[in-house]
């Protein structure tokens, strides 16, 4: 009688287990259902597409044709394709053995050096990464305007001939550099403030320790704070590249991409192949490469927050 | 039993909402509308009228104004909706809506063209020939709008391409309106000498230099050059290309272009011959209007032919021309012909055209607005042979690269017969190998 009740007990024990996990599944589902559907219609439906897409000669008008490969073979053989290939890689480079060193050194001094000026100079900072693209592109083209610009006003003023003859926007060896330099200003921000918010993480104790010690600025910089914030540099360089692999509107509002392709993008090449010159399945290609470019660094990640813990 | 009923209040919901959903997307919603009229219009018929420029009281867009203002006004009947989308947005817009074959206005202002001609045979337009063969314009506006013997459209206003040159520079420097290259080079390297910039271009913008090179591959070539390189005929790096690239290009070499040509862009080149720095652009007869406005420039600029080349195949008469504005038809209008002949009728009517304040008119019978556009009016009514601004009648998938081609010539140390050959590779992959070799 005592073992009839133990089994009917476990029995109805696990009959209510089933129903309660039953319901909490359908309960699950429903909150689940609209980001899925989300997900589902705006993001692997439009990446299934562009893969599909990337193996068609399609215009957009009438039919499309299934040529396999060929969107991509023709790609390599594009020049601005390739242009804009390798000036992603050299701005992805460039950014960061620039920028991020440039972000940890006014994060640090802003950290460090605390005085009344410290919280205006943040949003001085921050400033540029938060104005519209469209806004930035207007202020590089007011700086570096042949004859009205700043720099060609400053040059005529002073009489520095040699400033003046500089074509910052339509010199094929210079515009990249002054894209870049514009760029820097807008998107150094954001560097900034990521790296002050984790070098305020670091406790106060280590810094008195390390004054104690006799430790200066430097010093405390280069053994106390750099390894300390070694992942947010890493994540920061990584979210740096991705965005270098989908660069557009700078260069477009600036220089369309020219002269010829040479601050051309892979973006602003996915643009013009698909919207400009109709052929929307060299586009998808292009879209295809940046995706899985894309996807390679964000595998790595997330490898290192699987051996560094989560992101900080 | 609480949590049962939890769940059912959630089903619901959801359910709820997913219909709501079905029923307020759009295509719904007009089911259900033709459905409870009987599948029938009813009410004024509506007209969707895309456009670029907005119909305001600036001076360029007065002619837009006065069709959407007096059409409206003689019109009551028809409901019309005027969506002014801007540049590029007109174009970008037009070609997703026709991409997608969805939300086609019933008609959009557009060049005509190839570009046009893939519509066309896409079978998103309607063939209005029947409708719109006796309405008197141009013979050249006509043909611009007819693709394969089929007229989809109107042109109330035609461009042709030429020199407009800064008088009042060239008086007080003693300089003839040359007729010749070797003339316009004299001038120029006159101009130079005395400090001025000879021509204005801006270059930046990639689109702008292309009139300038279409002339000189005429002025080489001939009248057909294009033509045949397009016809697969020649090759886009033969002789004539070439020959114009590299004149170009030492052009550029010898600054007539000024020191920084691809940092300006076109509106610097309007700035730059509105104030009297640079004597002389070659572009499209649309710049009239602002040239001989006294609110933009306070020099006197006139419109003249192209030089001829001595010993070169092109005459002084070949032009190179496209639609200035034009207003094209799609299938979403097929309902609704009468309101849309009505519409067309209007923007062709001498009413309307006259309060253009500079574009070369293709009605007969309208004024001339400006001396200016009377100059260019002149000009266009010597043309003996036009040919089509060439970035309107190749295909769409060649057109940009052309572009980018031409902004090479602006590099000193770059290849001009490497970038037309890359150029030619491209045309053959869309129109097929040249025949000659």
């Amino acid at each position: 009688m005592k073992s009839n009740a133990n089994v009917s007990i476990f029995t109805s024990g696990v009959k209510y287990q089933l129903k309660r996990d039953w319901n909490l599944i359908i309960f699950k589902s429903i909150f689940l259902l609209p980001a899925l559907a989300f997900l589902v219609i705006f993001m692997y439906y439009p990446i299934e597409e562009t893969f599909r897409l990337s193996m068609m000669r399609a215009t957009g008008l009438g039919d499309t044709v299934f040529i396999g490969f060929d969107n991509y073979l023709r790609l390599f053989k594009n020049d601005e394709f390739i242009a804009g290939f390798i000036n992603v890689f050299a701005w992805s480079f460039w950014s960061v053995i620039i920028q991020i060193p440039l972000a940890f050194f006014i994060a640090f001094s802003l950290s460090v050096y605390k005085n009344k000026i410290t919280s205006p100079l943040r949003a001085v900072y921050y400033l540029a990464n938060i104005l519209p693209s469209a806004i930035t592109a207007m202020l590089g083209r007011f700086i570096f305007a042949p004859r009205y610009g700043v720099i060609a006003t400053i040059s005529e003023k002073f009489n520095w001939t040699w400033l003046g003859k500089i074509d910052f926007l339509g010199d094929t060896n210079i515009v990249f550099w002054s894209i870049f330099t514009v760029a820097t200003w807008a998107y150094t921000g954001f560097g900034i403030i990521y790296l002050m918010a984790n070098i305020e993480q670091i406790p106060m104790e280590l810094r008195e320790a390390a004054e104690l010690d006799g430790a200066n600025k430097w010093q405390y910089a280069r053994f106390i704070v750099l390894p300390m914030i070694a992942y947010p540099i890493r994540i920061l360089a990584i979210i740096s590249t991705i965005g270098s692999l989908k660069l557009f509107d700078l260069p477009w509002m600036l220089t369309g991409g020219g002269p010829g392709y040479s601050t051309s993008t892979l973006v602003i090449a996915l643009y013009k192949q698909g919207f400009v010159n109709w052929q929307y399945g060299r586009g998808s290609a292009i879209g295809v490469i940046i995706f899985l470019l894309a996807l390679i660094f964000a595998v790595t990640q997330f490898s290192l927050q699987g051996k560094e813990g989560s992101v900080k | 039993m609480f949590k049962n009923k939890n769940i059912t209040i959630l089903l619901v919901i959801a359910v709820i909402v997913i219909i709501v959903g079905i029923l307020l997307f759009p295509g719904v919603q007009n089911s259900i509308k033709t459905v409870f009229k009987g599948g029938k219009a009813t009410g004024p018929v509506k007209l969707t009228v895309w456009g670029r420029d907005l119909p305001n009281d600036d001076p360029a867009h007065a002619y837009i104004r006065a069709v959407v203002t007096g059409f409206r006004a003689e019109n009551p009947d028809i409901e019309l909706e005027y969506i002014a989308l801007g540049d590029p947005g007109l174009m970008d817009k037009t070609k997703v809506a026709m991409a997608s074959n969805k939300d086609l206005p019933d008609i959009f202002q557009g060049w005509g063209g190839s570009v046009m001609g893939g519509y066309a045979d896409a079978g998103r337009l309607l063939d209005m020939t029947k409708e719109l063969k006796s309405i008197p314009c141009s013979a050249a506006a006509r043909e611009a709008m007819t693709w394969k013997k089929k007229i989809y459209g109107v042109a109330p206003f035609f461009a042709i391409a030429g020199l407009f040159i800064n008088e009042d520079i060239f008086k007080a420097n003693g300089l003839k309106i040359p007729t010749t290259i070797d003339e316009l080079e004299a001038v120029a390297d006159a101009l130079k000498a005395k400090g001025i910039q000879p021509f204005a271009c801006g270059a930046r913008d990639k689109w702008p230099p292309l009139a300038l090179y279409m002339y000189l591959t005429d002025r080489y070539g001939g009248i057909n050059a294009f033509d045949d390189a397009r016809t697969r005929k020649i090759r886009f790096d033969s002789d004539a290309f070439v020959q114009a690239a590299q004149k170009y290009q030492e052009w550029v070499k010898k600054g007539y272009f000024g020191e920084k040509p691809l940092s300006e862009a076109y509106g610097d080149a309007d700035n730059l011959m509105a104030t009297g720095k640079a004597a002389m652009q070659v572009t499209g007869s649309w710049k009239c209007a602002q040239y001989a406005s006294k609110d933009f420039t306070d020099q006197n600029i006139g419109f003249y032919p192209f030089p001829v080349l001595p010993g070169g195949k092109g005459e002084i008469t070949d032009m190179m021309g496209m639609v200035d504005i034009g207003f094209t038809v799609t299938k979403a209008a097929a309902n609704k012909k009468d309101a849309v002949v009505r519409f067309l009728k209007y923007a062709m009517s001498v009413e309307a055209c006259s309060a253009e304040k500079g574009r070369i008119c293709a009605v007969p019978g309208v004024k001339v607005p400006t001396r200016l556009t009377g100059m260019a009016s002149e000009v266009f009514g010597k043309a003996k042979a036009i040919q089509f601004w060439w970035d309107q009648d190749l295909p769409p998938m060649i057109t940009s690269p052309l572009n980018d081609t031409l902004q090479t010539f602006f590099m000193p140390e770059s290849d001009v017969v490497r970038a037309l050959t890359k150029y030619e590779e491209l045309a053959e992959e869309h129109l097929g190998p040249a025949k000659e070799i």
